[in-house]
């Protein structure tokens, strides 16, 4: 286990390298002054330039310019933004929690659904239910998240107007931030309206969550059908019918516990994909997650957004991969030997 | 053929005839094979057989309702948008946009994976640990993502969402063909065939592609699947085809402030996408489902 551990460590510093090297040659690969795409500061004096140039070590060798980045990314000077002359760290850390808030969200409804459904499938795969329960993932695994979340906007915000068609909260009410999570907000403030409050930031989670869900969920229903399936050829299964066992106590003891593991694992496969989706869904429902906020970057040509937006987001998803592994490992004797 | 047979005779059909009849014998498979036909014909010819110039503004028929309704006209079936271009015709030309495109690039990442991702399965040692560590980075990034970002770098365009959906998805492919390769290293054929004096090359395109090509397609279906959405997405964020051009993402993006006069124009573009990605995911579905109980029989 600790050979493993290490083994993951160091992998992870490889690729957190790599993803460094890539943020630094983008300052180079994007148009316009590398110094600007560095410190993202709109009005360079010459004074002011020849500073940071030095503090850069722009006039030195491109070995001694990443050690410098290097550096300030360590410091937590990320830069400026182009668009808003503030920090690039303070506003991710206003965004990211909106993302993370709705991603969870969704994979927790993922796992609500896809579990059950996918164990209901794996049961007669032949049966009617199996092959709707089939018909529906392939159907939601081909829909276009954008077409989705239009298609149910239509339907449920203009049409029958059950949920409202964007954004976190209605106008009328107003959560001092503190975590940045709205549901944590909401439960930390102190207002008389808490419930009122709590019911209309559902409403407005409602649609994202489902467009959002979509994918994953029907991923894990299949990941799940063909997990189930497998296991319940295997010899130890027919070891514990011939026991005399019924099929809900197999199913219990035996089939669910072993086909379950993997799918710690696929949480973390499916958290790239589920970000990647959040950006489209926040754009959509106008979200203010960093999704929305790395793509109105590409539109402002924000080029330290854009590289501090990269790493952010594969920052996170390389943790979250990592983890589900060790977890998956912890629980998994058998993939340790590997 | 003969009416009865007078001896037990064993029939082998060849791999490729066994996994026509298991595909063959999935009916969801099969129509997913059929749509997938018609829209790739589709691409191929539709700039023959539109019925309108797909880029000609009537300015006397603008926002015309679809025919079904009672204000269309039978010569426009879909309606045209907010510019008097006839909506059938652009979504025929933009069938080469989306699928033909989307076509063009998994073919040509799939052909670059094919070189690097035989060029990282036949070498051992430190060159491919070293390879391996850059595929796990580049994985984890999500494909969207580094389309977004390649666009950014390149600026929008759609050759430049071309060239960024085919690097964004080379990745994938580089690593499952890497794996299947290494599968196919291990097996006891290989190592006869190379105790007959085979090298690297002959093991490669002898023994390895062919046994491997139905996992490749199977890759490229998923791929396939992949481009359609990011190239619909990156043109929905127009980020992607830029304006006159009738790609079908770009399409709904276009028409989405139209969604209240005319929510068929928004609908329709979006059915072909969903209607294009199901095709590409059946036949996938079905081949593999074929492949697992070719093996079973």
């Amino acid at each position: 286990m600790i050979n493993f551990l290490l083994r993951r460590l160091f992998l992870l510093g490889t690729v957190l390298f790599g993803l460094s090297l890539l943020a630094f040659s983008l300052g180079y690969l994007f148009p316009g002054d590398p110094l600007q795409n560095f410190s993202g500061i709109r009005q360079l004096e010459p004074q002011l330039r020849a500073e940071l140039t030095a503090a850069y070590r722009l006039d030195h060798s491109y070995l001694s310019q990443y050690l410098a980045f290097l550096n300030r990314l360590w410091h937590g000077d990320w830069g400026l933004s182009l668009a808003s002359q503030q920090p690039l760290l303070s506003e991710i850390r206003q965004v990211l929690p909106a993302t993370i808030e709705l991603t969870s969200y969704a994979l927790l409804v993922s796992f609500l659904f896809g579990v059950p459904l996918g164990i209901l499938a794996a049961i007669k795969p032949e049966g009617y239910l199996g092959k709707i329960i089939n018909t529906i993932t392939v159907a939601g695994y081909s829909l276009p998240v954008f077409w989705w979340a239009l298609l149910l906007i239509m339907v449920f915000s203009v049409g029958l107007g059950w949920f409202p068609s964007g954004g976190r909260l209605g106008v009328l009410y107003e959560i001092p931030t503190v975590s940045g999570f709205m549901l944590v907000d909401i439960f930390l403030a102190e207002t008389p309206y808490q419930q009122v409050i709590l019911l209309d930031a559902l409403r407005h989670l409602a649609l994202p969550t489902v467009v959002l869900a979509t994918f994953p969920t029907t991923v894990m229903i299949r990941f799940v059908r063909d997990a189930m399936l497998e296991v319940w050829e295997q010899n130890y299964i027919k070891t514990a019918k011939a026991k005399g066992l019924s099929r809900l106590q197999v199913l219990y003891r035996h089939g669910l516990r072993n086909a379950l593991l993997p799918v710690i694992r696929q949480i973390g496969l499916q958290f790239s994909a589920l970000i990647t989706l959040a950006m489209l869904t926040e754009v959509i429902f106008s979200w203010p997650g960093i999704g929305r906020w790395l793509l109105d970057s590409i539109y402002q040509r924000n080029f330290p957004a854009i590289q501090a937006g990269l790493m952010i987001i594969s920052v996170l998803v390389i943790t979250v991969n990592m983890l589900t592994e060790i977890l998956h490992t912890f629980f998994n004797p058998l993939a340790r030997k590997r | 053929m003969r009416k009865f047979r007078l001896y037990f005779e064993e029939q082998h059909r060849s791999p490729l005839a066994q996994l026509w009849r298991e595909f063959a014998r999935q009916h969801s498979a099969l129509f997913g094979l059929a749509l997938f036909s018609s829209f790739l014909l589709l691409s191929l010819v539709a700039p023959f057989i539109t019925p309108h110039d797909p880029y000609l503004q009537a300015d006397n028929l603008l926002l015309l309702p679809p025919s079904w309704s009672e204000q269309g006209l039978v010569q426009y079936p879909f309606g045209t948008d907010d510019l008097g271009r006839d909506l059938l015709s652009r979504l025929l030309k933009g069938t080469t946009f989306t699928f033909g495109l989307a076509l063009v690039t998994v073919i040509g990442a799939l052909l670059a994976g094919l070189a690097l991702g035989a060029l990282a399965g036949m070498s051992q040692g430190m060159k491919s640990s070293f390879f391996n560590h850059l595929l796990d980075l580049i994985l984890t990034i999500p494909s969207l993502l580094l389309a977004i970002i390649i666009v950014a770098v390149l600026g929008p365009g759609l050759a430049n969402t071309a060239w960024a959906v085919s690097l964004a998805l080379l990745p994938q492919f580089v690593h499952g063909i890497r794996n299947a390769i290494n599968e196919q290293l291990k097996k006891d054929y290989v190592t006869a065939y190379r105790l007959d004096g085979a090298n690297n090359w002959q093991v490669l395109t002898r023994l390895i592609i062919p046994n491997i090509w139905e996992k490749i397609i199977v890759m490229s279906s998923m791929a396939l699947s992949t481009a359609i959405l990011d190239i619909a997405a990156l043109g929905f964020l127009s980020l992607g085809a830029q304006a006159p051009i009738p790609e079908w993402g770009a399409m709904i993006s276009d028409s989405l402030d139209l969604i209240y006069l005319a929510p068929a124009s928004v609908a329709i573009p979006g059915l072909l996408i969903f209607a294009a990605v199901l095709s590409v995911n059946l036949v996938g579905d079905g081949l593999k489902t074929a492949m697992q109980r070719r093996r079973e029989s």
